[in-house]
């Protein structure tokens, strides 16, 4: 029985996707096994949805994607951050930080009564 | 705008995304099976973990296109299959709508050309007609808001309203650019003309006010863009090149832009005259500088921000002052109190002018007008059809709907999927309407009148007519979906599974309503077509009240010539003398105005019979030949023909005697003894009657064929008959007599040209070019209309009897007469046809007012005319249903009953 993993709230996995590609261009399979690392500890997250956001995020102007010789031989579809996405990343960041800082606040006034 | 471009690289995207959902399959179940783990094992764990490769690719093309441009492209792929798989029933819909669509185009253009379109001119939006309404004591001749050419100088020192003034007077001259003189249209402009308008030249230069500045001291002219290139042969040279306008000689120093074709759409210019010119290019013209002859138009650009409230009384001190003091100016008439009166109360009327001038549109905007309204029922029949024809085919397709919506479609996808049906076929009609639209406008433009000058009407399809058609193609796709869309979502899947096929009730009730909508619209159009017809055919019948047959006419006009007065008077009786004998001609006149141009020479006149009367309306005036009424053919009814007693030498001016017409007689006279009485062409209590009236003739049409107003004539040999138009009754064809005649005046002067030559059969149909064209119009869309709304009534009647078989069979199984079947059918039919009808009388009440001024001899709700449309329809209706009536009548009960 694997440990009880909450799904991954809305709208985060963009942000996750872009925070993975800031460190380096990788290839779908690349970024699953990424998530997977995180996934396995904390969250879930469906691989089947992995692609969807990519096309999305890439659509949007915040990645590039380009084929290339992978680490294995084989062509595999390599994304990597763009300008537009580094600044988005930096934008997601903030707000993250100022919705968790928020619901802190929150929380720690109903103890604080 | 990337998500539409993605739609045309789908297939690249295809398969790149093939291609990398692969190698992640792969990969992982390569890892997995490094881990230790069976390759069918590893295969499920990572196709799970994927959640199917199929839903991940659905998803991913979500994000490329639109979940709903997706289904529209599906939809419309889908109705394009379907409909290539019935041919019959998609060229019945696709032709009913381009036809109401070519037509709807078609007359929208000409709307749009003679109506909407603003000159090509700077800022268009800023022109406004400046014309004075009511009595401005002054003579006139040309069209219509005419002014004096001083006036137009006061104007344009009101600085404080406009930026700018110009004036223009359209006529024809006799330019000469080769060797012949030919004539050409002109516009007579003010030097402000070119400026105000903003219009350039291609070549040289336009005209500016030192060209009209002082009279006669500036020969030159401006040629249009077109005239240079067609008469011209757009030679590189031509500035400076010498023409002979009028046998003056003038040079040429400029082309205009290409797409200036002057103010009038309706007459474009060949050349541009300077107005200090008028003398040569209206021979014998001295008003330049008459404050009582109006014969131009004004325009006048207003300042920005300038309101025509504002404009109109700002220009109110100007006009007080300047009519006080044209009162005491020398040559100002001694004028009646009652005229002093209406001079006072004339008043100043700003109407915006971004589309021109032009008497073409005055004459056509309410024509055209209602020929659009036409269409534009015509086009609603026509998608009322394709409603009902989809409603049919929707109630065969039920089954098949049923079962997309059991499987999970919703109601509003499947409404999507029937609306992308009649869109497409909207626009496919469409497609087709624009095809068929320009040979529509061809006919259209060629029904109009036209005479030296061309109009500038084309029969092109612009980018904004396409603009037009579409939005009218997408229009008429979603009405007629809209009928078969509504129907699909209402209907309860529960019972349209459970019906068998073939007995389907779907949409009986709706289809009802659309045929009974389509009748009321046919009643209407057939009801226009019938007023309108007899219309033509009444003014056709009454003709003009002179003979015709074997009769042709041309005009003359030796002033144009070089000729002087007393020359061209010479040149004309010299030609009438040896037509008037030549073999080929039994009788032959001159009048110095032409018949049937809607045009006349007229004025106010005096009487002195018992007591002295004044002419409360313009009489319409000509000058004639002896022998002029017996050659037309009309009667005279008192009194004696003019004779060459009446004739006055060469140089000898006055008339002194003159024939007037029955209505002169009966207006004026109340059937007091005309002869003897004397009439003057004057007003005014100076006035001197001292014509002696010698004559009355019957009345016979002189503008047109609809009007006999009061008409006096003149003897035309009286020394001033210096131009003229020869009525000539030839023996044998006017195809022979033409060369004859035109041999005699060739070989008087063989550079004179003859204009206008035609028979008067065709010059009587020329003058009813307007009726003609609403007649055939509102006939062809009348029987159209008939067809179209007949189809749809047989279509709908022959569905009830199909699906009444089996009711219909018990009835005859019980005892029912055939009889009785028939008339069950046709009660079904004869309450849609009068609930039509119903309908659409009041609408033919009310749409009468806008048809009105239209008829002739008919009033727009004539009782009978209604009646016989309305028999017509009826009669038409209840013989398309009579053949499903029948059919009913025959049902076999055993074979009905076993149906089930």
């Amino acid at each position: 029985m694997p440990p009880s993993r909450f799904p991954i709230p809305q709208g985060t996995l963009d942000m996750l996707i872009l925070q993975i590609l800031s460190l380096e261009p990788a290839h779908g399979y690349g970024i699953a096994q990424r998530l997977e690392q995180i996934s396995r500890s904390v969250v879930q997250v469906n691989q089947g949805s992995l692609y969807p956001a990519l096309h999305r995020l890439e659509q949007k102007g915040w990645l590039r994607a380009e084929w290339k010789q992978s680490e294995t031989g084989r062509e595999a579809k390599f994304y990597a951050l763009t300008p537009a996405g580094l600044a988005q990343l930096a934008v997601e960041r903030d707000s993250w930080a100022k919705l968790s800082g928020a619901v802190q606040l929150i929380f720690d006034e109903g103890t604080a009564q | 705008m990337r998500k539409i471009l993605n739609w045309f690289r789908r297939r690249d995207l295809e398969a790149g995304l093939d291609k990398e959902l692969h190698y992640h399959f792969d990969r992982r179940v390569s890892d997995l099976t490094a881990s230790g783990i069976s390759e069918a094992e590893a295969k499920r764990q990572a196709t799970l973990e994927l959640g199917g490769l199929t839903q991940v690719r659905e998803e991913v093309r979500d994000v490329w296109l639109n979940r709903w441009l997706r289904d529209l492209t599906y939809d419309l792929r889908f109705s394009a299959r379907s409909f290539l798989r019935n041919p019959s029933f998609t060229a019945t819909t696709v032709l009913s709508l381009a036809l109401g669509i070519g037509a709807t185009t078609a007359i929208y253009s000409l709307v749009d050309q003679v109506m909407l379109h603003a000159l090509p001119v700077r800022e268009p939006e800023r022109l406004v007609l400046v014309d004075w309404k009511g009595e401005q004591v002054a003579n006139g001749f040309g069209s219509y808001n005419l002014m004096s050419y001083p006036i137009c100088g006061d104007l344009q020192a009101q600085t404080q309203v406009f930026d700018g003034v110009l004036c223009r007077a359209a006529t024809t001259v006799n330019l000469t650019t080769g060797s012949e003189p030919k004539p050409a249209a002109a516009e007579i402009v003010s030097g402000s003309y070119f400026p105000m308008l903003g219009v350039g030249a291609a070549m040289g230069r336009v005209l500016g006010p030192e060209d009209d500045r002082t009279a006669e001291a500036s020969p030159v002219v401006v040629i249009s863009y077109d005239f240079w290139k067609t008469h011209l042969d757009g030679a590189a040279d031509v500035l400076g090149r010498k023409v002979l306008v009028n046998q003056y000689p003038m040079s040429i120093v400029g082309v205009a832009t290409p797409r200036f074709q002057g103010i009038d759409v309706g007459e474009v210019p060949a050349l541009w005259i300077p107005a200090s010119m008028s003398a040569q290019a209206i021979p014998g013209f001295k008003g330049l500088q008459d404050r009582r002859t109006r014969w131009m138009q004004v325009l006048g650009r207003l300042k920005t921000g300038m309101t025509l409230e504002r404009a109109r009384s700002g220009l109110e001190p100007w006009f007080q002052a300047m009519r006080l003091e044209d009162m005491g100016r020398p040559g100002f008439p001694r004028i009646t109190a009652e005229r002093r009166k209406q001079y006072l109360s004339s008043w100043l009327e700003l109407t915006p002018a971004p589309q021109g001038h032009s008497s073409l549109r005055r004459r056509l905007a309410q024509p055209l007008w209602v020929l659009l309204a036409a269409t534009g029922v015509l086009l609603g029949l026509a998608c009322l059809n394709v409603a009902g024809l989809f409603l049919a085919r929707g109630s065969a397709r039920d089954r098949e709907i049923s079962t997309r919506l059991a499987l999970g479609a919703s109601r509003s996808r499947i409404g999507r999927q029937l609306l992308a049906d009649s869109i497409l076929l909207a626009v496919a009609g469409g497609l087709l309407g624009v095809l068929i639209a320009p040979s529509a406008m061809r006919t259209l433009i060629a029904f109009l009148p036209s005479q030296v000058a061309n109009n500038a009407l084309q029969s092109n399809v612009d980018s904004r007519l396409l603009l037009f058609a579409f939005l009218v193609s997408l229009t008429a796709g979603l009405l007629s979906g809209f009928a078969p869309a509504l129907q699909a979502g209402r209907k309860s899947l529960m019972t349209s599974l459970r019906e068998r096929g073939g007995s389907a009730s779907g949409g009986v009730r709706m289809r009802k309503a659309i045929v009974t909508a389509q009748i009321a619209f046919s009643l209407i159009l057939v009801i226009g077509a019938m007023l309108f017809m007899r219309t033509l055919t009444g003014l056709l019948e009454k003709g003009p009240g002179f003979d015709t047959t074997s009769m042709v006419s041309f005009q003359l006009d030796p002033r144009r010539n070089g000729y002087t007065p007393v020359q061209a008077s010479r040149l004309i009786r010299r030609l009438h003398e040896e037509i008037r004998t030549a073999p080929g001609t039994q009788a032959s006149a001159v009048a110095r105005y032409a018949l049937l141009t809607g045009g006349s020479w007229n004025d106010l006149m005096v009487i002195q019979a018992d007591e002295r009367i004044s002419t409360d309306r313009d009489v319409n005036l000509n000058a004639i030949t002896p022998g002029f009424f017996s050659t037309m053919g009309i009667r005279l009814i008192a009194g004696r023909d003019f004779s060459d007693r009446d004739v006055r030498p060469v140089e000898d001016f006055g008339f002194r005697t003159a024939i007037v017409s029955e209505s002169f007689v009966k207006r004026y006279l109340g059937g007091r003894n005309p002869l003897g009485a004397r009439v003057c062409e004057c007003s005014g209590p100076d006035a001197k009657p001292d014509i002696e009236v010698i004559g009355v003739v019957a009345d016979f049409s002189y503008r047109g064929i609809r009007e006999n107003r009061e008409q006096a004539f003149f003897p035309i040999l009286e020394g001033n008959g210096s131009s003229g138009t020869f009525y000539v009754k030839v023996r044998g064809t006017p195809e022979q007599a033409s060369a004859s005649l035109r041999a005699i005046v060739r070989n008087a002067d063989p550079a004179l040209p003859i204009s206008s030559f035609r028979t008067l059969n065709e010059q009587v149909s020329r003058s009813l070019n307007t009726e003609r064209m609403l007649a055939t119009l509102s006939g062809a869309f009348g029987t159209l209309a008939l067809l179209l709304s007949l189809v749809g009534l047989y279509g709908v009647m022959s569905f009830v009897v199909t699906q009444r078989t089996r009711e219909i069979g018990i009835r005859l199984a019980l005892g029912a007469t055939g009889g009785s079947a028939i008339w069950l059918v046709l009660r079904d039919a004869l309450v849609m046809v009068g609930a039509g009808m119903a309908i659409a009388l009041p609408c033919v009440a009310a749409l009468g007012r806008l048809v009105e001024s239209e008829l002739f001899g008919v009033k727009a709700t004539d009782p009978w005319t209604i009646a016989q449309s309305a028999l017509l329809l009826a009669v038409a209706a209840l013989g398309a249903a009579m053949l499903p009536a029948y059919r009913a009548s025959v049902v076999n009960p055993v074979e009905a009953l076993r149906l089930e």
